[in-house]
């Protein structure tokens, strides 16, 4: 069933194509009924009312009609009826050759916002605050968002003012794809950001052979740290860096893997290396606190520490078996890849940890399960052999951890099930409640 | 992407002054009750006394509705066959004793339009007074975040999500927030700086609490303080009284309860005045109608 939202952009359409003969309104009641009530498909519906009130079908414009909050990150061709936001042309170079291409940013009538690129300002040249027609766009991704490209097929028409009200208070984005500099700790790095500028001490450095197109090239990788945290980059150029060295990168950019992030610089990008104080290496090895909702906004976070509770043991939790070929968990002794073999008793926690605002599944190994709940996998197996039920330590397990308050180090990654730490140290955490009920308590008194 | 929904920590007070449900729509898409401080909730972690049990169901096939008390209100908390787990491991527990649930939020509306808010229990475990304190305190930090995103959105001509996130909120509350300012136009965030209050004061049992009076109060006049004294002997001089009168370890009968404190000058609306402040701050419980045992 479509909504009338979501049929407004068709009612625009046709009443183009009927050059406003038809009010309206009766080409949303037609729409709605051949839609809704005869089930028939938009296009049809689309080309049926035009010739019903005496138009030219062809006339209406091809291609999926869309509105902005509808548009995919790949679409091959699209028809927009929007506003522009903002608009500037500037120069580039694409192969050697200087061209001029324009960006802005297009809203609608939901107050959606995208941002756009003419690639060809012979075919269109978008005016701030005008309203457009544009058949034949497509979308590309930039950060995760859809892109509005206007190339050289396109054609856009200019619509009268009154056609689209854009709500008031849209905010718009920066227009451009590449976003303006900006300066940033490690703990504010998320994945896509792009000309940003980090100051941190490499704490350590490695160089590797590697075949580029324009053939072999050394590229050097480490981790470097503020006093937020720890972050491993990837420098693409030799910028004779050194270890231990403090750094200020600029116009480096966030590569995430599996959400967490890394930072990259290339040829674009620039080294200085400050003067001043800055935190020792020993210092910038500490541990670094986020809570889970911080690591969830960045995707993923590198050697951090952090506290939740544990709400949820998830399956697998316990005694298992692995597989001695390829570490899979097997079955009844039979690996889905190996077959049956003699399988490798392991012990292993997985658990939800969360702290009231995000939570995420840790993953514990057996030498972080085994020190968390003082049972050794020896003990594990000695049980299971006594009571011959391998279940019997997890529900131990379970009694054990749940509802606990638990700190947790490790590398927190993401993906479509949404976070996940693998735990290099476990422990239950023992705040002192009274303390901190104290401070809290002080800072409502002077509220 | 289909992300956990984070264990809220709420106040029972917090949760049930809701009215507000954001109905999921399509099959698999979560439901949230939104509270007055716009906590967006689908689940919630709770710890509290579990005071009361009963069994709605059958003895082949038990519904379980419990009443778990954190000291500011209580919830209620049911569990069946669609949670075996959480219902095997509440039949097993006697109340009183300190419980952690973790739960979704369920709704439901009265033919007389009213609104009631309850937990479906995942899981259900005994717990020890440290993970209750614990959970007080995190709750205390949870409430007053909430307190300040609500603030600060009232504040704000048109409060949006976007505009909450940029002052550090995280975007599950700022979203709530948003909802919240809109439905619960004229709420009282301060009433729920009392809730705060009232947990902390559990924390810190014996602190001498300079409780800030609500912003819109003129400074109180001095004899209040002699009389919350007053109360608050009382209060332990019936405490005393509820355990002296247990004999048979089924909880005072409140016909002697009256007749002793009238023996100490207590009337009878006093006692029901502290007997519902025990209650509250769940140092006494109601095993059966007209008993009264201390926890």
């Amino acid at each position: 069933m479509m909504n009338k939202e979501e049929l407004a952009p068709h009612v625009k359409e046709i009443s183009r194509v009927l050059e406003g003969k038809v009010k309206e309104q009766d080409i949303e009641r037609d729409l709605d009924n051949y839609l809704n009530v005869y089930r028939m498909s938009v296009e049809a519906s689309r080309r049926h009312i035009v010739r019903k009130y005496g138009g030219d079908p062809n006339a209406l414009a091809k291609g999926s009609n869309k509105t902005l909050a509808q548009l995919g990150l790949n679409e091959g061709s699209v028809d927009i009826l929007a506003r522009v936001m903002s608009s500037t042309t500037r120069e580039i170079t694409v192969s050697g050759t200087p061209k001029t291409i324009q960006s802005g940013v297009l809203a609608d009538e939901a107050g959606t916002t995208v941002k756009f690129t003419v690639w060809d300002l012979t075919k269109a040249d978008l005016k701030p605050d005008t309203n457009y027609l544009i058949r034949y766009a497509y979308t590309r991704e930039w950060n995760g968002q859809p892109e509005v490209h206007l190339g050289n097929r396109v054609v856009v028409e200019e619509r009268p003012q009154e056609e689209i009200t854009v709500p008031e208070g849209v905010s718009v984005p920066p227009a451009g794809g590449r976003s303006a500099p900006q300066t940033v700790k490690v703990s504010g790095l998320s994945d896509g950001m792009n000309n940003i500028t980090l100051t941190g001490r490499i704490l350590s450095l490695k160089s590797r052979e590697v075949d580029t197109p324009s053939g072999k090239k050394t590229m050097f990788s480490g981790i470097m740290a503020d006093e937020t945290g720890r972050v491993e980059f990837t420098a693409w150029e030799d910028f004779k860096l050194r270890e231990d060295e403090v750094i200020t990168v600029s116009n480096g950019y966030v590569k995430g893997w599996k959400g967490i992030p890394r930072i990259s610089f290339g040829e674009k990008a620039d080294i200085a290396r400050p003067n001043g104080e800055f935190p020792s290496a020993e210092e910038l090895s500490k541990e670094v606190r986020r809570s889970i909702e911080s690591i969830e906004q960045a995707g993923g976070a590198f050697d951090v520490v952090t506290t939740g509770t544990i709400v949820d043991i998830k399956k697998g939790t316990g005694l298992i078996f692995r597989c001695p070929e390829c570490n899979r968990v097997v079955l009844k002794g039979v690996c889905q890849i190996h077959g049956k073999v003699q399988q490798v008793p392991d012990l292993r926690i997985r658990v939800i940890v969360d702290d009231g605002f995000a939570a995420m599944t840790a993953v514990m190994k057996r030498e972080v399960s085994e020190a968390l709940t003082g049972v050794t996998l020896k003990e594990a197996l000695d049980e299971a052999r006594e009571t011959m039920d391998t279940e019997a330590i997890s529900q131990r397990f379970e009694e054990r951890l749940l509802a606990k308050p638990i700190e947790l180090r490790g590398t927190v990654m993401s993906d479509d099930y949404g976070l996940s730490m693998t735990v290099t140290e476990a422990k239950f955490a023992t705040p002192d409640v009274r303390s901190e009920a104290e401070a809290l308590l002080s800072k409502i008194e002077v509220i | 992407m289909k992300i956990r929904e984070p264990a809220w920590r709420v106040f029972a007070s917090e949760f049930n002054a809701s009215t507000l449900e954001l109905k999921g729509e399509g099959e698999k898409a979560p439901s949230y009750v939104i509270t007055p401080l716009g906590a967006m909730i689908n689940r919630l972690f709770i710890v509290g006394i579990l005071t009361d049990m009963q069994n709605l169901g059958t003895d082949q096939d038990p519904y379980w509705r419990a009443t778990v008390s954190d000291g500011t209100d209580k919830f209620y908390v049911y569990a069946g066959k669609y949670a075996p787990e959480a219902s095997a491991a509440l039949a097993k527990i006697e109340p009183p004793s300190f419980v952690a649930v973790i739960g979704k939020s369920r709704t439901y509306s009265s033919d007389e339009g009213k609104f009631y808010v309850s937990v479906r229990a995942e899981k259900v475990l005994s717990v020890d007074e440290h993970i209750k304190d614990n959970w007080l305190l995190e709750t205390v930090r949870a409430t007053l975040r909430r307190i300040d995103a609500m603030e600060e959105a009232r504040e704000m001509e048109n409060p949006t999500a976007e505009s909450l996130v940029n002052l550090g909120f995280p975007p599950v509350l700022a979203d709530g927030v948003v909802r919240a300012v809109e439905h619960y136009q004229d709420s009282d965030v301060n009433r729920f700086r009392g809730t705060v209050l009232e947990a902390l004061e559990q924390l810190l049992p014996d602190r001498t609490f300079d409780l800030p009076l609500p912003r819109e109060m003129p400074a109180g006049p001095e004899e209040i303080d002699d009389e919350e004294l007053d109360d608050s002997d009382k209060e332990e001089v019936i405490l005393k009284l509820i355990e002296k009168l247990d004999v048979n370890k089924k909880g005072a009968p409140l016909s002697e309860l009256i007749k002793e404190s009238a023996k100490l000058g207590i009337s009878e609306d006093e006692l029901e005045e502290i007997n519902n402040s025990l209650l509250d701050k769940g140092l006494i419980y109601e095993p059966t109608i007209g008993k009264m045992k201390r926890i």
